[in-house]
């Protein structure tokens, strides 16, 4: 999936969440469901931490990585 | 021209704003008056009547029924007829310039506006926030040092040892040096520049090389992790840089001091992706960058050449990948190429002097200890790098990362102090660079395990005491103790900053927030979390300090006697190299071993 937007992103798209959840298990899963849920083939976790109602999260997809084609560098019709 | 201000807060309470305006029209000698809170309009509108006022400013900072209560003021300044008779405008937490316009005021000031600002609308002038920026330049961290010693006992020690290493190794090469004599003599700036060919230097520098590059320049074939970057994406690029550089600004980070520089490193293994990377870190304040190559490129005997992009960390040194990276800088920005650790030492000194890099670095002791080079050969190519180091007028500093193996910061600077005096009397401009961070010796022996600041400034304070040379904070400060968690990484990093700060340090290197993540490439917007944590930082600490415990001028006098004591140990074995080998200055108990790159290449000069 990389739509006109995601092209733009330079390299990563973080979110930030908290998931009311029992444990850290739980939370890892409901991240990732959540990459799947939202179009992404692939999201990693880049900090997950529970403690007492539930898990502060992060997770990441990468748009870009280095040495792909960028589409950021791409000129679009009526753009400067 | 004179003008007359009215300022009216149309607010129960807040006029902080107001009155900072106020302040600021006074210093330009404008008349004003300023009334207090939660008069009603009807009475401020009285006011206005009363005077000759040119202009009225209202302030409006609680959001609640913002707009119908703006609507209604403004019916009132018609009712009165001031509207044609003054400028108005409104200012304050609740204000856009959108909601302004839309009720007829003649300016609106969100939040983020500067006095600056509102002076303008008085004085019926054109606002130009650049104006009032005050212009970036590059700064020199060597400047004003003297690397006179103050500890005669080490200054003493320093000189025998240096006078080894240099009748060592002054009558002795190797496969770097001769690459790097080629690179200085033969090959031709200008005529890189033109695209010119160079079949005479390629020629005879391949003879210096192994395999894989000797390879890249007689049959094309390239390292298996990397590719040539297309046509098109060099077209593209020049075109997104273009356009770029036609919108950079490049604020600064210090509130008020000079120092310290704040470096960021990039090597994401692409050097378009590197120069975006750049690109941020400029824009969002960094006042150098430090080129990072990959560590297979230190342990190759030779360069390759073209646009390389690479498919793992660390972007490959060559001429042409770093000159775009060199062409992508603003003005301002130092730019740093390491050369600290592989056999291509010297010749990454002269071709990232001749392309224009400000900075070097080099350390012979890290990098044979902790990166994998033998000593005998880091030691010959380190001490010819350094006369090109001269020759180039690039100062360089003296890593200690090999505490990060396990070293002692005792031993670490034993190293540092040796490189560095042997730089200074080669004509060099050595900066000191120690551990900032949490280091193993640190771990188990348990000097941070109240606080970062004592043992940090302590080793500060040692330095201080033995010479006057530049010290640069690294690398990067505050590591091991960022956690993936990017509010902690960020304010590990800015506090660290912020101690540097106090303590007059002249550099620092920081990290992004992603320090701690091992999983992907690092992101801009991690690159962003510091610098921004570090702007706050220096903003909340301006000219005060952090207090040190008296537990780091202790720790200062006890790395100081262990200095000392290494040193001296180095000074009797009158072989530097062999002291090496033997550990004195890291040990494999510390969790060191000497190199095997470039083991046995080095020979005596015919």
């Amino acid at each position: 999936m990389m739509t006109a937007v995601l092209n733009k992103i330079v390299d990563a798209l973080d979110f930030e969440t908290f998931f009311i959840c029992a444990n850290e298990e739980e939370a890892k899963s409901m991240a990732l469901q959540l990459v799947k849920e939202l179009g992404f083939e692939h999201g990693s976790i880049v900090f997950l931490q529970q403690s007492g109602p539930g898990a502060r999260v992060r997770v990441r997809i990468y748009a870009h990585n280095p040495g792909d084609q960028y589409g950021w560098m791409e000129k679009r019709e009526g753009e400067h | 021209m004179a003008y007359k201000v009215l300022l009216a807060p149309l607010d129960p309470v807040h006029d902080i704003g107001l009155k900072m305006i106020n302040k600021g029209l006074t210093e330009r000698g404008i008349t004003t008056h300023i009334l207090p809170p939660d008069l009603p309009m009807e009475e401020i509108i009285r006011i206005a009547l009363e005077q000759d006022f040119g202009t009225l400013l209202i302030s409006r900072t609680l959001g609640y029924n913002v707009a119908e209560l703006l609507a209604r003021f403004i019916d009132l300044l018609d009712a009165a007829g001031i509207r044609e008779k003054m400028r108005i405008g409104i200012g304050g937490m609740a204000i856009s310039p959108e909601l302004a316009a839309e009720l007829g005021f003649d300016a609106g000031f969100g939040p983020g506006t500067t006095v600056e600002e509102a002076v303008a609308f008085v004085e019926g002038r054109e606002y130009h926030p650049e104006d009032s920026l005050i212009k970036k330049e590059k700064k020199d961290i060597t400047a004003g040092y003297s690397y006179i010693y103050k500890n005669e006992k080490i200054a003493s020690l320093l000189e025998q040892i240096s006078t080894q290493i240099i009748g060592w190794a002054a009558d002795k090469t190797s496969p770097g040096v001769e690459r790097a004599i080629l690179r200085e003599e033969l090959w031709d700036y200008q005529a890189f520049l033109k695209g010119e060919k160079n079949e005479r230097f390629i020629e005879k520098y391949i003879q210096h090389c192994e395999q894989l590059p000797r390879e890249y320049y007689t049959s094309g074939i390239l390292h298996p992790k990397t590719r040539e970057l297309t046509e098109r994406e060099r077209e593209e690029y020049a075109r997104y840089i273009a356009s770029v550089k036609g919108r950079m600004k490049t604020p600064t980070l210090q509130h008020g001091r000079k120092f310290p520089v704040v470096w960021n490193q990039y090597g994401t293994g692409c050097p378009l992706m590197d120069i975006t990377h750049i690109k941020a870190s400029e824009a969002w304040g960094a006042d150098g960058v430090v080129h990072f190559d990959p560590s297979w490129g230190a342990r190759m005997e030779g360069f390759m050449e073209g646009d390389l992009t690479h498919a793992e960390d660390g972007t490959v040194i060559t001429p042409q990948n770093l000159l775009r990276i060199k062409n992508s800088l603003e003005h301002e920005t130092l730019w740093q190429v390491r050369a600290h650790r592989g056999l291509n030492t010297p010749e990454t000194v002269v071709l990232a002097g001749k392309i224009g890099a400000d900075m070097t670095k080099i350390n012979i002791c890290y990098g044979s200890l902790a990166a994998g080079t033998d000593p005998a050969r880091l030691t010959v190519d380190g001490f010819h790098a350094m006369k090109y180091a001269v020759k180039y007028q690039m100062p360089f500093d003296v890593v200690t990362n090999e505490e990060l193996a396990g070293v002692p910061a005792y031993k670490a600077f034993a190293g540092m102090l040796i490189v560095a005096d042997l730089a200074v009397r080669l004509g060099a401009k050595p900066v000191l660079q120690p551990l900032f961070a949490y280091s193993p010796e640190v771990m188990i022996s348990g000097q941070m395990r109240d606080n970062y600041v004592d043992f940090n400034a302590a080793k500060i304070m040692c330095l201080r005491g033995i010479v006057d040379a530049p010290i640069w904070a690294g690398a990067p400060i505050a590591f091991l103790t960022q956690t993936e968690d990017r509010v902690q990484s960020s304010v590990a990093t800015s506090v660290h900053a912020m101690l540097a700060a106090s303590l007059g340090i002249d550099a620092i290197s920081i990290a992004s927030s992603d320090e701690a993540y091992s999983g992907g490439a690092i992101s801009v917007p991690s690159k962003i979390d510091t610098l921004r944590g570090v702007a706050e930082t220096f903003r909340f600490l301006g000219q005060a300090g952090i207090q040190p415990t008296e537990d780091a001028a202790h720790w200062s006098a006890e790395i100081t006697r262990g200095i000392e004591q290494v040193l001296t140990e180095v000074a009797a074995k009158g072989d530097f190299v062999q002291a090496l080998f033997d550990g004195l200055l890291g040990s494999r108990d510390d969790g060191v071993y000497p190199g095997r790159a470039g083991k046995s290449s080095v020979r005596s000069i015919d």
